[in-house]
């Protein structure tokens, strides 16, 4: 999938852009807006990252832009601003989905992913981890044909690892996507360690789970196979 | 302290001062009714005494006294209201004087009030007796009296009802005016339209207003922008570093130990993430940039908060227990900064309570206040870190080793935009409550 990242703080952009590569995705960078709207002008992309304290353009403007221009990429707002009209003014623009400085890379990868399932009407396949299933669909996990009785964060939790499989998540990374930014004044790593404590106890009622990992020092894992 | 609207104040002290004025009239009322019907009567007595004179003079005496009489004469009508006496005296005083007297005609005891005044006639001295029937006096003072009364009522009430109406007409501006500003929810949302009036006083109140409140939205704006662009500056960088830091991790050929510092040194940069979101957002519940326009059942949301937190508190074996006496519906309230003011607050508990400790969340509506009481047998407070409670930074325990130490002042903040009451008590080793009554009429 192609994607644009526009970002007037270079480094910013190519660790997006480093991120994303390894991620499969055909990166291009635009740090300025008139560059921005040139590109999105002559190319066609699926995803636009879009800053919007951009020092020459109002961000935006650019999602009007590309709307005239039948630009079908989805949008999603990256903003420092933090502050609320923007993100409402950006989502009645059209934009996809808004994504607050400073996040995590996986954080925007899921994002990414979730809007392009719904733009594609992907349906989530099945996901098999040892002797469990994640029906991702019906949000249930079933091992051998028993429904395990997960919570909603716990299941999140769990989902999350799974779809970053084979990535090391920090408790950080987990916190900030089960509550999202709104709390992070009250981050707690202690949660997370709880929640996984209590996630773990409830799989291993049903059979071990050496593919949940805790990496010493940096947090968990779901093992690639 | 009871407050009472200025158009009440008014009309009740309107009242008053009638009243008393209307008291101390009636005190005064008989004696001055008395006054003037005595004199009435006095001046009647006398100008019946100038018309005998004047009929005897024209006259001579005979004609009521002779040798025939008694060498007296006496008259009275029928209903002995008045009567009329003339005697001869040998009295050489001259009288001329007004009394009461008691007489007796036929056998009845009358009180009259009496003239009596000698002349000169005919070499004679004779005595003039002219009375008047007390009964009859009462009787006149008696319908004064009635009239009066009937006639101040009637103004009483008459100037009442135009005082009333006239000073809701004249404070209806200031009416407007207080209604204008209760309405707000920010200073941006304030009527600029100046109210209608040609009182003075109450334009330059409104005028004051207006401009008073064009000077605070532009000062609000002015730092809602320095937030904006603090907010910008700070977290581009910090951003820059997270996603250098995270792709580090990703890396294949990062070693164990490289991971362990790279998170570590994550961690440091999430806690220069949390204190700048949480200047910021005292910044911003300061310069009011979030709406209160949200109703919120508070028990709902303290319920919310109890359960996200309750696989912490279970986990440390605490109790967190639920005691919801009233829903409490809180009209004007910005829900997200409400449930983060309850969510620091449980939470503190939470990390202060070892294990086996309880924890109660309450509501209650007392007298028509509804108050939420958060307490915990955790491990309490000195006076001294009470003290400094809620001032930032200062909270900040030393086993908490990701908090900021300003949880509890955003809380503060919160409370206070909400106009919440916050007070709090503690004994070490025994616990601490937080108690927060709200606004009436939420």
């Amino acid at each position: 999938m192609n994607v644009l990242i526009v970002e007037d703080e270079l480094s910013l952009a190519t660790e997006i852009a480093s991120f994303l590569k390894s991620e499969n995705f055909l990166c291009d960078m635009a740090i300025t807006g008139n560059e921005a709207s040139e590109k999105i002008a002559v190319n066609l992309y699926d995803f636009i990252l879009l800053d919007l304290g951009l020092p020459d353009y109002n961000g935006l403007d650019l999602i009007k832009e590309a709307r005239k221009a039948g630009s079908e990429a989805s949008f999603i707002i990256i903003t420092a601003r933090g502050a609320v009209e923007d993100k409402v003014k950006g989502l009645d623009l059209g934009a996809d989905d808004y994504i607050a400085k400073p996040f995590a890379l996986v954080e925007l990868l899921s994002r990414i992913n979730a809007v392009a399932r719904r733009k594609f009407s992907i349906v989530s396949q099945d996901i098999t981890l040892g002797e469990f299933t994640m029906q991702v669909q019906a949000r249930k996990l079933v091992c051998n044909g028993d429904q395990v009785d997960l919570t909603k964060k716990e299941f999140d939790l769990l989902q999350y690892l799974v779809l970053n499989r084979g990535k090391v998540l920090t408790r950080q990374q987990l916190y900030e996507h089960i509550w999202g930014n709104i709390l992070d004044d009250q981050y707690d790593s202690n949660f997370i360690d709880v929640h996984i404590k209590n996630l773990r106890r409830k799989l291993n009622l049903h059979t071990a789970t050496p593919w949940l990992e805790t990496v010493r020092g940096v947090g968990y894992r779901v093992s690639p196979d | 302290m009871q407050m009472i609207r200025l158009k009440t104040k008014l009309a009740l002290f309107n009242l008053l001062s009638k009243l008393v004025f209307t008291a101390l009239f009636l005190v005064f009322l008989p004696w001055i009714i008395e006054r003037i019907n005595l004199r009435q009567v006095d001046n009647d007595l006398i100008q019946k005494r100038e018309k005998t004179i004047d009929l005897i003079s024209a006259t001579g005496i005979e004609p009521f006294i002779n040798s025939d009489t008694t060498g007296a004469f006496g008259s009275f009508n029928i209903l002995k209201e008045e009567y009329i006496s003339l005697e001869k005296t040998d009295g050489s005083e001259e009288i001329n004087e007004i009394t009461v007297s008691d007489r007796i005609i036929e056998d009845e005891v009358i009180t009259y009030r009496v003239l009596n005044y000698t002349f000169q006639a005919d070499g004679e001295t004779y005595l003039l007796e002219i009375g008047k029937s007390l009964e009859t006096i009462t009787r006149g003072r008696n319908n004064i009296y009635r009239i009066i009364l009937g006639f101040l009522a009637f103004i009483i009430l008459i100037t009442l009802a135009t005082d009333l109406q006239y000073t809701r007409l004249i404070l209806k501006p200031l009416e407007l005016i207080t209604k204008k500003l209760r309405e707000i929810s920010s200073p941006a949302k304030f009527d600029m339209n100046p109210v209608k009036t040609n009182t003075s006083d109450f334009a330059a109140l409104d005028k004051a207003l207006i401009e008073l409140m064009v000077k605070i939205e532009d000062s609000f704006r002015k730092e809602k922008d320095i937030t904006v662009n603090i907010s910008h500056e700070l977290m581009t960088p910090i951003s820059v570093m997270r996603s250098k830091l995270e792709n580090i991790l990703f890396q294949k050929e990062t070693g164990e130990e490289t991971a362990i510092k790279i998170e570590e040194s994550l961690k440091t940069l999430q806690r220069l993430q949390s204190l700048v979101n949480s200047l910021l957002m005292i910044a911003r519940i300061e310069s009011r940039q979030y709406l209160l326009e949200e109703t919120v059942e508070v028990a709902d949301l303290l319920a919310e908060i109890t359960d996200e937190l309750r696989p912490v508190a279970e986990d440390k074996k605490v109790e967190l227990k639920e005691e919801f006496n009233d829903k409490g519906s809180f009209t004007k309230a910005n829900r997200p900064l409400l449930f983060s003011m309850f969510y620091n607050v449980i939470n503190n508990a939470v990390k202060n309570t070892g294990q086996d400790g309880r924890i109660t969340v309450g509501t209650a509506l007392t007298a028509g206040v509804f108050s939420v009481k958060i307490s915990d047998s955790g491990r309490g407070m000195t006076k001294k870190q009470l003290d400094n409670l809620f001032s930032r930074f200062s909270s900040r325990r030393e086993n908490d080793e990701d908090g900021t130490g300003i949880g509890l002042a955003i809380a503060k903040s919160i409370a206070d935009l909400h106009g919440i009451d916050v007070s709090v008590s503690s004994t070490p080793d025994k616990g601490t409550d937080f108690s927060f009554i709200f606004p009436k009429n939420s």
